[in-house]
């Protein structure tokens, strides 16, 4: 797994690119937390992640919950079909705030 | 592989497995594929030897002759590290639950990911959690083992054999001694984890129904032999009497070798008992 | 092979002599490799990280030692105090009462404490060791272990083990010292020897050589109630009577063992 972080106008825009799995998810953990601490808006865009375990929506999970009680935004953004059927599964869907493009992402968060 | 490119991955290869029981042959030369992404459910009337085929097939046991492989490796051949891995991509469901008594169900369910990675405590709490809303289980995560009913323990088994999101899933007999309702909810969340998570399902049962609601091929197996593998259409299709027989649920008049009955009257074939 | 046998009665009751050394054999040999596996992961567990957990082995010790700590002192008290009565008594025939202590000081340290705490504990501990892991056997819960990719032996027997290594020789000193304190109420009171001039003499008689010979049996006992409970525990078939069948078995093997044991150790190192 690799990521690539931007700032777009005030919003935070991680990027997730490969397997957040077993092995990657304590790190995929760290960086969100991490962004999370300085930014008040964060989208994650997840369009290059080609597999995500439950541990990686485990994390991501955790960063949403931090995020509310913080009260900062938190979305995901150009969640891939395979990603969404493990969402649906655990009834994640309704619960994250999803967006289907980046832009409609940054459009709603700025 | 065999030149049957546009087939999807063979996940298990068996071939011509022969297993023993003390001096009993239970597996007569089995020979079976799973691919990836299906349900595979093995059929069979008690003393078949199914049970002992799927011991074979989680590389719990190793046959006397024949070969065995899981995603590809034979399990009997890994030194301990690459066996590790191996396991780490297969969940079993066992028919009893298997929980651990001592442990409460969400400690039992992280027992795995505590062993084998290094997340972060609130990660593995997150995702045994995660595993009991799959599985309808939300909140029991502190109760114990004891205080479940049957379906209960047996719903707990399924989250803690997907909870390192196994490759491959084998469950055995996972609707044995729950009622109806209850079983065709688990038939149910099978079909939803393979639908979600891509995972091959292997399924012993004895229940047709459960079977014919959820397999993409059946395994029919008798007296230690591989009587038909296939969809359920071909199945249901099939001339051959015995399998009819099973699916109908009669009882077929055994053929009755004189010698050898009165022998077993006598006592003089203790080793021919049938296997529990 | 058929049941009812034409053979002749020797060739039968041989074929069955050499079926039970054999199992015999293959059981002493289970125990070995058992006890080879049980180092091997205490050393190679944490390089393959697989340590075995510090955690376990105290929920053990806990179990097997502070909780037998009462019923410990009961007995060793009450040995030697026994000891005390018949010592007396035995030694008043030749007028030499005065000379029980040596007896008491040296039976109690090199004898009774590690025989009644290797007992008791083997008891206590063997069957319940045999009990759990027996129901584990039958519950699948092994199974569930070995197809998760945690070694049962890593896992369960060997916190078992360390627990046991490290808490019988700790309630054998502990036995030993209730046991030489109760005799030493008893002497007193007799004897009206002080219970100063009687610690005193205790201590001139005892050499360090006498506790390592306790404490070092002590250790055996603790291997052999460990092994033993895990082998009848994991070889457990037959459903809840199989448990109990395994369960008495232990507790049967793991004494005499320990009794055997005892006679061999004091035979190849008191003389």
């Amino acid at each position: 797994m690799i990521h690539r972080i931007k700032d777009e106008n005030g919003v935070t825009v991680v990027a997730f690119e490969g397997d957040v799995d077993l092995e990657s998810s304590p790190e995929a953990r760290r960086i969100l937390l991490d962004c999370l601490g300085r930014t008040s808006s964060l989208l994650v865009d997840l369009s290059a992640v080609t597999y995500i375990d439950s541990s990686g929506i485990a994390s991501l999970v955790e960063s949403f919950q931090n995020a509310r009680k913080a009260g900062r935004h938190f979305a995901l953004v150009a969640v891939s079909g395979s990603v969404l059927s493990v969402l649906r599964l655990s009834r994640l869907d309704k619960v994250f705030t999803i967006y289907d493009t980046l832009e409609d992402g940054l459009a709603r968060a700025g | 592989m065999d030149g049957r490119e546009q087939k999807p991955e063979k996940v298990i290869e068996v071939r011509d497995l022969v297993a023993h029981y003390g001096e009993r042959k239970i597996l007569n030369g089995v020979s079976m594929d799973v691919y990836a992404g299906e349900i595979m459910v093995i059929i069979g009337g008690s003393g078949s030897g199914k049970s002992t085929l799927l011991r074979h097939v989680m590389a719990l046991e190793h046959g006397t002759s024949g070969t065995v492989k899981i995603l590809g490796r034979d399990p009997a051949a890994l030194d301990a590290k690459e066996a590790l891995d191996l396991r780490k991509k297969i969940g079993v469901a066992f028919q009893g639950g298997a929980l651990f008594s001592s442990m409460t169900v969400g400690e039992n369910i992280m027992l795995p990911l505590y062993e084998h990675t290094v997340l972060d405590r609130t990660t593995m709490e997150i995702m045994a959690r995660l595993k009991l809303e799959v599985v309808g289980l939300a909140g029991f995560e502190d109760l114990m083992p004891a205080e479940l009913s049957g379906g209960m323990v047996k719903r707990a088994a399924f989250a803690r054999a997907i909870i390192m999101d196994p490759k491959i899933l084998f469950c055995d007999e996972p609707s044995a001694g729950l009622d109806p309702v209850i079983a065709a909810a688990l038939d149910d969340l099978l079909l939803r984890m393979r639908e979600a998570m891509g995972m091959t399902i292997v399924v012993v049962t004895h229940e047709l129904e459960s079977a014919f609601s959820i397999a993409d091929r059946i395994t029919v197996l008798d007296q230690g032999r591989i009587l038909l593998t296939g969809t359920t259409e071909e199945l249901r299709e099939t001339k051959i009497e015995r399998i009819q027989n099973l699916l109908q649920r009669r009882t077929e008049e055994e053929i009755v070798d004189p010698e050898e009955y009165l022998e077993r009257l006598m006592g003089e074939r203790s080793g021919e008992r049938a296997r529990l | 092979m058929p049941s009812s046998d034409t053979r002749n009665p020797l060739t039968r009751f041989t074929e069955r002599m050499g079926r039970t050394v054999v199992a015999g054999v293959e059981e002493v040999g289970y125990c070995g490799v058992l006890v080879a596996q049980s180092l091997f992961w205490l050393v190679a567990g944490p390089r393959l990280k697989q340590p075995v957990r510090v955690d376990s082995v105290f929920v053990q010790m806990m179990e097997v030692g502070v909780r037998a700590v009462p019923i410990i002192a009961l007995l060793g008290g009450a040995i030697g105090v026994m000891l005390a009565i018949q010592g007396v008594h035995t030694l008043r025939i030749f007028g030499a009462e005065s000379r029980v202590v040596i007896g008491i000081a040296l039976s109690v340290t090199r004898e009774f404490a590690p025989l009644i705490t290797g007992i008791l504990v083997a008891g206590r501990s063997g069957s319940a060791l045999a009990a759990r892991l027996g129901i584990m056997t039958i519950n699948q819960e092994v199974d569930a272990l070995t197809v998760m990719g945690i070694n049962p032996v890593r896992f369960l027997v060997v916190p078992a083990l360390i627990a046991l290594m490290v808490m019988v020789p700790a309630l054998t000193f502990f036995s030993g010292l209730v046991g030489l304190f109760a005799a030493g109420l008893y002497v007193g009171a007799d004897l009206g020897i002080s219970m100063a001039a009687y610690v005193d003499q205790t201590i001139e008689i005892l050499s360090t050589d006498d506790v390592m010979h306790g404490m070092g049996k002590s250790l055996i006992f603790a291997a052999l109630i460990a092994v033993i409970g895990v082998a009848n525990g994991a070889s457990v078939t037959g459903g809840a009577e199989g448990v109990g069948r395994a369960t008495t078995r232990a507790v049967v093997q793991a004494i005499t063992a320990i009794v055997l044991t005892d006679m061999i150790f004091a035979f190849v190192v008191t003389r």
